[in-house]
């Protein structure tokens, strides 16, 4: 995709190119940190960590789960101050006290974890908190100053729409354009494709090579280590706190790349066959009845939608973002009503809507959404990890609240998780963006006595977390429960769902064996086009 | 070489808790200020105001009496806040509770055995009814609670001062705008203290309790802190409000009951005595901790006891609310101003 961009003081051609542009010998790294360290109660995020990153260079950080990049990138914004170490840009040692410096300095971040206001407008949300933005400010001219800088960096936004009704990608255009619009030279992306559909993540690619086009650099993070390879000029790897290796994107390999992090060799998606004798159950656990469904806008999301899940299969739902997944998985969950048709479980029609209730019958959910929904984030880790638990013993009894068999459940959840926690007591907040998706995905998996729901599960999740992830869902399988997994990668699906629907302006377009779907047809599915075009 | 200031986001515990004090300190420092420039001596006064809080059983037994309503008024705001909603009409709900109970104790003969607790009963009943209203318009119709139990305490101190100028007044004569002192009093703890105390700290622990051990807390705990984990965990949002709200209006309710049947013996007009926003500010001071108001209580108890001992020495009534406001904005700007720390300006060139 060609963007025509022009980022002063770039060329247009540069930018088309994509090409890093061509550095004089002799300039100063735009940053560069030495030995960084930076420690938590119980945990060293960073540990002497050294890393430069030049102008017009896209450098790649990758890491497992709690390995301390964000918290890397959180003190590179002033956010966090290290324990010890400096930071020096270009050529000059510097303190970054707090984000507004290091907004002075040039550097911005979009986070993790979406930091906009949902209720207010694009424009009020670049706005805000910016020393440009004029005292007294009419909202159409605030849409104004907003379509302007929208042309100036080319990211499509629209200025007066809400930030809560906006999709991912949407979002995260907002989120970039309100970093760049502060006269940002370096950009720090923490897994922007996490939430991304592959188009978004091509269109935000081309926004990043034009934006090194013209000297400017960014840092990236992320979990999909085919992106990095592809995207990246260097690679830097961060394993337990330390910095093992810094080398150039040409040549590396997925799986060199891979057996850097976690600091052995692995094997990456492993075939995952069923176990023999697995049986798929004759009659559904799970099944919806023509069923429709509104979102929380009150438009029709979902239509007529008939799907029936059995024990001992894998269903996974394809689709592009936005066609109805989140309201198939709340329905499908208790989280919202249907406005036609029935929703039954074993054959039972269920009576209410009721989240709990289709918990207690063994029906796990991880949300697409983990901090929106399936965290508290202020709360305990222990709070959190018996969201599902609480109500019986040994949490619950009687009415009662057990905080110390919630610290044990906890502990054991973290331990099969594979999540270090130093304190219990402390807010989940402060875990990892990965770990805390770990710990959410045990504790739904746990609960799973017949469904469990599944959507986007290898978000933010690592390599090696991903594969012990899939390995579980399998294992479900192999033990007669059923699962509906969403996802976005069709790989994924495929390599793992005995059974494909595609979904599509909250219809399905067809279900179709996974062995017997391939690539172009779901893509054309994906695209409104029937089942047998 | 010059110097900045420079917004740190994450403070640690120590220095929030020293900001406090500091903020309390600084506060003092002010009023000490004023009343310097007002003639008086600061340092007299202070040692008065100690001495005459803390330094004997009486002043301890007074400060008692204070403590006890601003716990239950304490409590009714921090148990709102765990639900992430404000109470600001603990003033209307003590009174309402008052009125209830006054109904009760003027009309029920009996035993006192049976009456106190009828009386009990029918305040916490009172301050739940006053707050009714408001909890249905905010679980059900989203109507923000602050602005519904707030003008409601004006309403409920107008139907205290009708009732008791009006068709309850003191038939006797003796006394005006008052009822006729009720017989049912709580059983005295020393020579002014009463069992009221010892109730009102207990019910604090029973928040407390009720919070962190039940299942109702648990829920009410994610209900605030995370209304879309609460949708997905199945927690009924609605009904924990409901219950939470009536549950706040019952404690005020009984802050008026105790407040009657144990201090002032009479229905009158003003006998709630701001202990309803006092409350507010005692909850902030606590950060919504159940266990904190009891020490917020205390404070807010000393402040209004030397408000009276600088009564008597000339100084306006008013005063005490005014150090009670600075206390509280100097809080919050002490709350802020520990997320700033000097740094030197390093400039491009150095
Ligand atoms: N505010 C905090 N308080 C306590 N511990 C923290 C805090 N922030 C991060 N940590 C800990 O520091 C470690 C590194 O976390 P960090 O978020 O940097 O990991 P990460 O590399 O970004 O991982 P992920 O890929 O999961 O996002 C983790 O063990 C985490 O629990
Ligand atoms: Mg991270």
């Amino acid at each position: 995709m060609g963007v025509p961009l022009a980022f002063p003081p770039g060329t247009a051609a540069d930018a088309a190119s994509g090409r890093p542009p061509a550095i004089p010998p002799g300039t100063p790294a735009l940053v560069e940190l030495q030995g960084i360290t930076k420690a938590f109660p119980g945990v060293l995020a960073n540990d002497a960590v050294d890393l430069t990153v030049m102008p017009g260079e896209i450098h790649a950080l990758l890491g497992e789960n709690g390995a301390g990049k964000s918290t890397l990138m959180n003190i590179l914004t002033g956010i966090y101050q290290p324990d010890a170490g400096t930071i020096i840009l270009d050529g000059y040692a510097r303190a970054l006290p707090s984000p507004q410096a290091a907004i002075r300095a040039g550097i911005g971040m979009v986070h993790q974890h979406f930091k906009l206001v949902p209720a207010f407008t694009v424009a009020e949300n670049i706005h805000l908190g910016w020393s440009r933005t004029p005292w007294r400010a009419s909202a159409a001219a605030l849409e104004a100053r907003t379509r302007a800088l929208a042309e100036r960096f080319n990211l499509a936004v629209r200025p007066d729409a809400v930030v809560g009704d906006l999709s991912a990608g949407e979002q995260q255009r907002v989120e970039i354009l309100r970093v760049l619009a502060r006269d940002t030279r370096l950009l720090i992306l923490d897994e922007p494709t996490a939430v991304l559909t592959p188009a978004e993540a091509r269109e935000l690619f081309a926004a990043l090579r034009a934006f090194r086009a013209s000297g400017n650099a960014v840092i990236f993070i992320s979990h999909k280590l085919d992106e990095v390879v592809a995207i990246a000029d260097r690679i830097s790897v961060l394993r337990g706190g330390r910095k093992v290796a810094t080398r150039p994107a040409a040549g590396a390999d997925e799986r060199g790349l891979a057996s850097l992090m976690v600091g052995h060799d692995i094997t990456l998606r492993k075939a995952r066959p069923r176990a023999a004798g697995t049986l798929v159950s004759a009659a559904p656990v799970l099944e919806l009845d023509r069923v429709c469904a509104r979102d929380d806008r009150g438009l029709m999301a979902l239509r007529d939608v008939t799907l029936a899940l059995h024990g001992g299969e894998i269903l996974g739902i394809a689709g592009v973002a936005g066609n109805g997944q989140r309201e198939l998985s709340q329905v499908v969950t208790g989280m919202r009503r249907v406005t036609q048709g029935a929703v039954r479980i074993d054959g039972r029609p269920v009576a209410r809507t009721d989240a709990a209730a289709f918990a207690a019958a063994g029906i796990g959910h991880i949300p697409e959404d983990r901090l929106r929904s399936g965290l508290a984030p202020d709360l305990s880790v222990a709070d959190n990890a018996v969201l599902r638990d609480y109500a019986r013993p040994p949490v619950g009894k009687g009415g009662l609240f057990r905080p110390w068999a919630a610290a044990r459940l906890a502990r054991t959840l973290a331990a099969e998780a594979a999540v270090a926690v130093p304190d219990f007591g402390m807010p989940v907040r402060n875990l990892s963006g990965g770990n805390q998706q770990r710990l959410v995905a045990r504790r739904e998996i746990r609960i799973a006595e017949r469904v469990l729901v599944a959507a986007y599960p290898s978000r933010g999740l690592d390599v090696g977390a991903i594969d012990t992830l899939l390995s579980y869902l399998a294992e479900l399988r192999d033990r007669g429960r059923a699962v509906l997994l969403f996802s976005e990668e069709l790989e994924e699906i495929l390599e793992l769902a005995d059974r494909v629907a595609v979904l599509f302006e909250g219809r399905i377009m067809g279900v179709m064996p996974a062995a017997a779907a391939d690539v172009e047809t779901l893509g054309l599915m994906m695209g409104g086009r029937g089942a047998r075009a | 070489m010059s110097w900045r200031l420079q917004r740190v986001p994450n403070v640690p515990a120590g220095a929030a808790l020293a900001g406090r004090l500091g903020a309390i300190v600084a506060a003092l420092a002010c009023v000490a200020a004023v009343l310097t420039l007002a003639g008086l001596a600061p340092g007299r006064l202070g040692a008065e105001v100690i001495g005459s809080a803390f330094g004997s059983i009486e002043g301890l037994e007074d400060l008692g009496l204070l403590v006890t309503p601003l716990i239950l008024t304490g409590i009714a705001v921090a148990l709102t806040q765990r639900i992430g909603l404000w109470n600001i009409g603990g003033e209307g709900q003590f009174n309402a509770g008052a009125l209830a109970a006054t109904a009760v104790g003027l009309h029920v003969g009996g035993d006192e055995i049976w009456v106190l607790p009828l009386m009990a009963l029918a305040g916490a009943a009172g301050g739940a009814a006053w707050i009714l209203v408001p909890t249905l318009a905010r679980a059900f119709a989203g109507v923000s609670e602050l602005i519904t139990t707030l003008l409601l305490n004006f309403v409920a101190a107008l139907l205290v001062a009708w009732l008791c100028t009006g068709p309850w007044r003191d038939p006797s004569g003796r006394a005006l705008a008052t009822t006729a002192r009720i017989p049912a009093e709580l059983p005295p703890l020393g020579d002014t203290l009463h069992w009221g105390f010892p109730a009102a700290i207990a019910v604090a622990v029973l928040a407390a309790g009720l919070l962190a051990f039940t299942r109702f807390g648990y829920e009410v705990r994610i209900a605030g802190a995370n209304p879309g984990a609460a949708l997905y965990a199945g927690i009924p949002v609605r009904a924990r409000i409901v219950a939470v709200m009536l549950l706040s209006g019952a404690v005020a309710g009984l802050a008026g009951t105790i407040e009657l049947a144990g201090t002032v013996h009479r229905l009158q007009g003003g006998i709630s005595n701001n202990y309803g926003y006092l409350g507010i500010m005692v909850a902030v001071l606590a950060r919504g901790s159940c266990l904190g108001v009891i020490a917020g209580a205390v404070l807010m108890a000393a402040l209004l006891n030397a408000g009276i001992v600088l009564q008597t020495q000339g100084v306006n009534t008013s005063t005490v609310l005014a150090i009670t406001g600075l206390i509280l904005l100097f809080t919050a700007i002490g709350d802020e101003v520990v997320h700033y720390r000097p740094v030197r300006r390093t400039s491009a060139a150095d």
